[in-house]
């Protein structure tokens, strides 16, 4: 496409602007390694932007991981992040498999149950969902942020896997029923495979938001031993009023960002599929 | 195989693939929510014993509460700067990706998303450490400007502060519905453009006449979206960032409940802010809805 009729003062300010908002960006991140690198007395004597002084303090990382138990919450967010994830797609999947190409009494009430449920605050059901799960003696476990995460992703699931199963022509089920599957053998073994990249999108726009979830968690977790990575930082920030080790923070803030950007930047293309075909409701 | 033994196998098929999920959704999603909507008329501190019914008597506390007034103008003002700051910018990046071929433009678009992916506790530490008064950002880079040390406490106004949660909801929601008015764009014929441009129309005549109406239903999902999650979501920056201070100054609906609930045990007047949220995000989206309705343009 020519740039035609955009003269260039405007193409310049264009470009000005983009690369501005480029560095700020990227300029954030940077600097969260780099502020992970210093000691508490460069963060008061030099500039923020100033570079880390040598030694570099790599040890805040381990500081951060052993002693703030970093390492502990790495792995109580990576399991309920996976757990969640997978519980919500195989829910989502199997239903929207029926609702998209199954008719039955009611198929078109639930569709429209679970996408209206998108329109509901979540807020209105944080204090029941911490009276619930206490009674069902799941405050304080991992289980029981992963069913709460697992069914907060259903209704987005099944809206989007309901158009990518009704997407997949008629013909291969056809082609399956007749060399004698059953329901479930059309299903597992014909179009669960097919629908691999519906599955993957919705997988990886869950996993970004279940990891980097706050308020369900810090409700429905007390116990530091359960914390998942974004409460500890809320606790963590909180605390610096006290006990100010701003090194081991922005250890913590690298650690926890890190997984994201690896997942961004190997599966961009499924994040930007997601998010068009989640946003057309 | 007679139809009665495959009528009957596809409906336990049906039953076995609707009913878990069903009944899980409903036991930690819907039944939650009506629940909430049920505890709002009670005056209820968390022990089972001491629920006591106490009809509309958090609703009119409510009314007569001056934060609650304070934390919803704080809701509108942020929902008011974030569909204008986010739209603007949004729009012209979109515009600019798309239109105006630009190298690079994937590199931009790769890197003004990334925000969108990070944890909004992650964004309310790195924006913190931005207003710090004594080793932040900002202040240090006032102070280039000055013969004296900028020590201004940026959180710390009660009437200001507020719009200090703007400048980081906005940044951080840039990406997202970027990336929605990008797939929009692209998806117009680029006859349509090539004729405007054979007829004389520049970059503006093209972006007023052509972009805005055909992807004018993604401008309106996309408002309506930045007014959802605001309202029920403001409550994560506003906490890592303020806590609702100075003074519930910065106090939005969410926060105020979450304050309420878990932090002063007063979970039915909690529960009656979260009927309170659900109302205005439906008042606020038919509001919308109707203002917006004619300006739909069908492609061709």
């Amino acid at each position: 496409m020519k740039l035609g009729n955009l003269n260039p003062i405007t193409k310049l300010i264009c470009y000005v602007i983009l690369f501005a908002w480029g560095i700020s960006v990227l300029y954030p991140l940077l600097w969260t390694l780099l502020d992970a690198l210093k000691n508490n007395e460069q963060f008061f004597l030099n500039a923020p932007w100033s570079l880390p002084e040598f030694p570099l303090l790599w040890e805040n990382f381990s500081y951060v991981w052993n002693t703030y138990n970093f390492g502990t919450y790495f792995v109580n967010s990576l399991v309920v992040t996976a757990g969640s994830t997978g519980l919500g797609l195989l829910l989502s999947a199997t239903t929207a498999y029926v609702l998209a190409r199954y008719k039955f009494k009611g198929s078109n009430a639930l569709y429209l149950l679970y996408i209206s449920s998108m329109m509901i605050p979540f807020v209105l059901a944080l204090i029941p969902l911490f009276f619930l799960l206490n009674s069902m003696n799941l405050i304080n476990t991992k289980p029981g942020l992963i069913v709460v995460y697992a069914s907060s992703v259903l209704a987005f699931g099944i809206f989007v896997l309901v158009g990518f199963f009704k997407s997949l022509p008629k013909e291969l089920e056809e082609a399956a029923i007749v060399d004698g599957a059953s329901h479930f053998g059309t299903f597992f073994k014909v179009m669960l495979p097919l629908s691999q990249p519906g599955l993957i999108t919705i997988a990886i726009v869950n996993i970004l938001n279940i990891w980097n979830e706050y308020i369900v968690g810090t409700i429905l977790v007390n116990d530091p031993a359960q914390y998942t990575l974004p409460v500890e930082l809320g606790v963590m920030q909180a605390e610096m009023q006290y006990r100010t080790e701003w090194g081991p923070l922005f250890a913590g803030l690298f650690i926890t960002i890190v997984p994201v950007l690896v997942i961004y930047i190997f599966f961009q293309r499924q994040i930007a599929s997601g998010i068009t075909a989640g946003a057309v409701k | 195989m007679n139809t009665g033994t495959a009528k009957w196998q596809r409906n336990v098929f049906i039953a076995a693939f609707i009913i878990p999920t069903l009944v899980f959704f409903g036991i930690f999603t819907i039944y939650p929510v009506i629940q909430g909507l049920y505890y709002s008329f009670f005056d209820w501190s968390g022990m089972s014993s001491n629920k006591t019914f106490v009809g509309f008597d958090n609703f009119k506390e409510m009314y007569h509460d001056p934060i609650v007034w304070r934390a919803i103008g704080n809701d509108y003002f942020l929902v008011a700067g974030k569909v204008i700051g986010i739209m603007a910018i949004a729009t012209f990046f979109a515009v600019a990706l798309t239109r105006f071929g630009f190298k690079m433009a994937g590199f931009f678009r790769s890197i003004f998303f990334i925000p969108n992916v990070i944890s909004v506790v992650v964004i309310g530490v790195l924006w913190n450490f931005i207003y710090n008064p004594q080793i932040g950002f900002l202040n240090a880079f006032l102070s280039l400007f000055t013969k004296d040390q900028v020590t201004i406490t940026w959180l710390g106004f009660t009437n200001h502060t507020i719009w200090m949660l703007l400048p980081p909801a906005i940044w951080a929601g840039i990406g997202f519905y970027m990336i929605l008015l990008i797939a929009a764009i692209q998806s117009i014929p680029a006859s349509y453009y090539e004729a405007a441009s054979l007829e004389g129309a520049g970059q503006w005549k093209q972006f007023r006449n052509i972009t805005v109406p055909l992807v004018w239903e993604q401008i309106k999902v996309s408002i309506l979206n930045i007014m959802m999650t605001t309202l029920n979501g403001s409550f994560v920056i506003v906490w890592i960032m303020t806590e609702g201070g100075p003074d519930n100054s910065t106090q939005v609906m969410g926060s105020y409940l979450y304050q309420m609930a878990f932090r002063q045990y007063h979970f039915g007047y909690g529960a009656s802010i979260g009927f309170i949220i659900l109302v205005l995000s439906l008042i606020t989206t038919i509001i919308l809805q109707r203002l917006m309705r004619h300006e739909t343009v069908e492609m061709s």
